[in-house]
């Protein structure tokens, strides 16, 4: 059994974690909501431009700034590109074929980016971040700046977009999207315009946390494509794909779970599972409590 | 005799049904009224998609509103859908057989083929029953809806538009049909359509809805005469008869 | 002619052509392939084998049931360690360890999909892309059985791990791949009976609408749910079996990308078509071997999957086993059409 000293260092480091959780998740949740689009290249898009930058810093020799720049800017292109090329044909179909065309593309960003930068020769990559080598302490933990901006970044823009979806015109119209398009449309919301939007800011968002995790998690394809993903999802599925705050929320228990169940010797091997065993239980309780069936539509 | 009183059905602010009290005899019973009048809210109800707030169905001396929806498809309720629901990747005989064996319906005396044969008979599709019903036309994949509906003795078939879609001379056809399945198979009808003649044709009692109420109720007829009910029509709908 | 119906099931002139092309098939893949292939090419087909009986059940879930897994190599992970355990644990013969593979496997897919099965399909599969990173993690701690006891059947200690079991009668390469095909054969009729009796009617109504099979009386939840457990059932005769042919099984094979690879094959294949799950095996085990001997990236296969995947669900939906065989016959009706343009002009040009 740890003591509080000792657990600590591991608070910080899911709270950082959960902040950056919370982050993509939101961005999942607002353009499913929107767009319908539950997109799980999400940590793929991240992943890639978190590789595009690191070639260009440390390759090319570009200005850190310029280079991170790079990234959310091919989070951006790449996100909206794949909104206007493939949201049309798959508009009227199944949320879950929606879903299930996002993997292909996470697949064609997954294989590019191993052909690119492959791990073969053992070569690990470090993407250090300015902000990493300035620390303070708060107890006995050690907290670096990329952490609090992690965790700053994270309930800052929750707390944006929520306030952007409850206060402006545009969130009025993003939010009119995600109760029932064909009546948006008719009502006069420019639908294609207010999906290009959320299309976009799902690409700033899924461009940060991938610089982020690169820095708190490393520089490898596959954790950054699917364990970032999985934690995103699973906090996006217990606040039931709806509640920005309930994402945040969820997001840092993911990352405080996850991290803390590290000093434990019985389940410090399993800490990863936590996604999956939050998302299990939040789910058996939504459809303990019913309802869940009860808004939707019949007929 | 279906009897219903007092059913009250309630979406937040929208009433689709305002105590709606009328008995539905046996035989051909028409449901008309404009767009949004509640029509298929009450077909809802009856087949247990929509939970309502007040009221009583009693089928046959059943209290149908206390069964859950699988259990009145097994008791002998039978709906077809506005939207086309024959199944493109089956045969004719698959999409009558799946109604026939989930709704369990009983083979004394007979065998699930023949019942199921039959009732592609009874309905009049001409094609082989083991094409796929993609391969039908139109005319007659809405004939695969109405085999449906009469499979493995019904009690009550409720059918909404079942015409939806088809020329006149087809719409003809498809009413002598309807017209014979209280007769042959011992099963109420109840038809929902926009289409007069088609009602006129087939129906001995017609009810109107109007706003969810109850406006008129009686003999076809008389109803189709009734003032209120013209104006019903006309103010939102043109009448087709 | 109208032939004799078998209940339900009717057998009609088309199955009988369809029955001579598997004859035809099996025939091949008994004889010809062993007697042509290398031994090292054996050991991959019995892997695709299995990764085909994977495809088949996924296939089902995906194109009958309108239901994605996107955690099904994880599923089969588990069919394989419970495989491998039960073989190093007991001298049951293999063919009764399938069985209660299969079973366990079904239950445990079955109980890990209830809670999100009365949601929408989405929670279904986000819950499953979810367990197949949490099993990953599980099975690096826990390790496949090496031949040791205690439940978990794992010593790091052991340099030399003696080789899983395979049954008596199919102990050579070769062997395991004809006993691995004849395994794939009987699960495709397992499949075929499914889909052509009364589930595969209730699923097609489900797939259909809802509503419309609520009506017809359909407990939509209970086939939902049979469907779930066929497919994890037939997912543990696929990891029983990449258990004996395998010989020795490492964690690393079953990532959580190659679930979202699976995936991507079953829907390229065509899951509306149980032919879709030989495309999809093919292209899952034999493709990668192929591109593994003419020194090409693996990455290569990635991107080829990801733009399948994305073909597929955005212009052909039924996938290369029903699309294949129409682009061919479109390709030759151009090519004839081609030589009929030649030959005339030549003719007359004699003339």
């Amino acid at each position: 059994m740890p003591s509080w000293t000792q657990l600590q260092p591991f608070i910080v480091t899911g709270l950082s974690l959960g902040g950056v959780y919370a982050l993509s998740g939101t961005g999942i949740v607002v353009l499913y909501r929107t767009t319908g689009v539950l997109n799980l290249a999400f940590g793929a898009i991240g992943m890639f431009g978190a590789f595009l930058s690191w070639q260009l810093i440390h390759e090319e020799g570009w200005p850190q700034g310029l280079g991170f720049l790079a990234a959310v800017a091919f989070s951006v292109v790449a996100m909206w590109l794949y909104g206007m090329v493939f949201g049309p044909p798959l508009a009227q179909r199944d949320p879950l074929v929606k879903a299930s065309a996002t993997l292909g593309f996470a697949l064609i960003l997954l294989g590019a980016s191993s052909w690119i930068w492959s791990a073969a020769g053992g070569a690990t990559r470090f993407q250090p971040i300015p902000t990493d080598t300035h620390h303070f302490s708060v107890g006995e933990a050690m907290v670096n700046w990329t952490q609090v901006i992690a965790l700053a970044v994270g309930v800052l823009v929750v707390v944006l977009t929520g306030a952007l979806l409850r206060f402006t015109r545009l969130g009025t119209a993003m939010r009119a999207l995600a109760n029932d398009r064909e009546v948006s449309a008719v009502l006069g919301v420019p639908v294609r315009r207010v999906e290009a939007v959320a299309w976009l800011w799902a690409g700033v968002l899924s461009g940060v946390s991938g610089l982020l995790l690169s820095d708190l998690v490393g520089l490898d394809q596959v954790t950054l494509t699917f364990i970032v993903l999985i934690s995103s999802v699973a906090a996006a599925l217990i606040a039931r794909l709806r509640s920005i705050l309930g994402t945040l929320v969820a997001g840092l228990g993911i990352g405080l779970v996850d991290a803390c169940a590290q000093p434990f010797s019985g389940i410090s091997r399993y800490h990863d599972m936590a996604p999956f065993v939050l998302a299990l239980v939040g789910l058996l309780f939504v459809t303990r409590k019913g309802g869940a069936l009860a808004g939707r539509r019949i007929v | 005799m279906i009897e219903i009183d007092g059913l009250t059905l309630r979406y937040g602010g929208v009433t689709p049904l305002d105590s709606v009290t009328i008995q539905f005899p046996m035989g051909t019973n028409g449901l008309i009224g404009p767009n949004g009048a509640g029509k298929t809210s009450f077909f809802n109800v009856m087949s247990g998609f929509a939970r309502p707030q007040e009221g009583t169905i009693t089928a046959f001396g059943e209290d149908l509103l206390a069964m859950p929806h699988f259990r009145r498809a097994r008791w002998g309720l039978r709906r077809t859908f506005q939207t086309e629901q024959a199944i493109q990747e089956l045969s004719i005989y698959e999409n009558v057989a799946l109604i026939h064996e989930h709704a369990k319906a009983d083979t004394t005396g007979t065998s699930r083929r023949e019942d199921i044969l039959g009732a592609i008979e009874f309905v009049g599709i001409k094609s082989d029953p083991y094409a796929k019903v993609a391969s039908l036309s139109a005319h007659e994949r809405r004939l695969v809806e109405l085999a449906r509906a009469v499979v493995g003795k019904p009690r009550v078939v409720l059918l909404d538009e079942p015409a939806a879609g088809l020329p006149d001379d087809e719409t003809v056809q498809m009413g002598e049909v309807i017209k014979r399945i209280p007769e042959h198979m011992d099963a109420l009808v109840i038809l929902v359509d926009h289409d007069m003649t088609l009602v006129q044709n087939t129906c001995t009692k017609v009810a109107v809805l109007d706003f969810g109420k109850l406006i008129a109720d009686g003999p076809t007829a008389e109803v189709l005469r009734d003032e209120q009910v013209m104006r019903a029509y006309l103010g939102t709908a043109e009448v087709k008869a | 002619m109208r032939l004799p119906a078998l209940g339900t099931i009717r057998v009609s002139r088309t199955d009988g052509i369809r029955a001579l092309v598997v004859l035809g098939l099996m025939a091949i893949g008994l004889f010809l392939l062993p007697a042509v292939l290398t031994v090292d090419w054996m050991g991959v087909l019995a892997a695709a084998a299995c990764y085909t009986i994977t495809a088949l059940g996924l296939g089902i879930l995906v194109g009958r049931v309108g239901l994605v897994s996107m955690g099904q190599v994880a599923i089969l992970e588990i069919g394989a360690w419970i495989g491998a355990r039960l073989l190093f644990a007991t001298s049951l013969p293999y063919p009764v360890v399938i069985v209660i593979t299969a079973i366990l496997t079904g239950v445990i897919g079955t109980i890990i999909g209830l809670p999100a099965l009365r949601l929408s399909g989405l929670y279904l599969a986000l819950i499953t892309l979810m367990l197949a990173g949490a099993v990953t993690i599980l099975l690096s701690v826990t390790n496949f059985p090496n031949g040791a006891g205690g439940f978990l059947g794992y010593d790091s200690s052991t340099t030399i791990p003696p080789s899983i079991r395979r049954p008596s009668i199919a102990d050579s390469d070769t062997g395991f791949w004809r006993y691995a095909l004849v395994v794939t054969l009987i699960m495709f009729l397992v499949a075929l009976w499914h889909v052509r009796s009364k589930p595969g009617r209730a699923w097609a109504a489900i797939r259909q609408s809802e509503p419309s099979a609520m009506a017809a009386g359909i407990n939509i939840t209970f086939y939902k749910l049979w469907a779930l457990l066929l497919a994890s059932t037939l997912t543990g005769v696929g990891g029983a079996l990449l258990a004996g042919s395998s010989g020795q099984l490492y964690q690393t094979a079953f990532s959580t990308d190659q679930s979202i690879q699976l995936l991507a094959v079953v829907l390229m294949g065509g899951a509306y078509t149980l032919w879709g799950a030989l495309v999809a095996g093919f292209l899952f085990s034999v493709v990668p071997h192929i591109l593994d001997l003419w020194h090409l990236n693996s990455s290569l296969l990635l991107i080829l999957f990801g733009v399948g995947v994305l073909q597929v669900l955005t212009t052909a939906p039924q996938g290369i086993a029903v699309q294949f065989p129409k682009d061919m016959a479109n390709l030759g009706r151009l090519i004839w059409r081609g030589v009929r343009l030649v030959v005339p002009a030549r003719g007359g040009a004699g003339a």
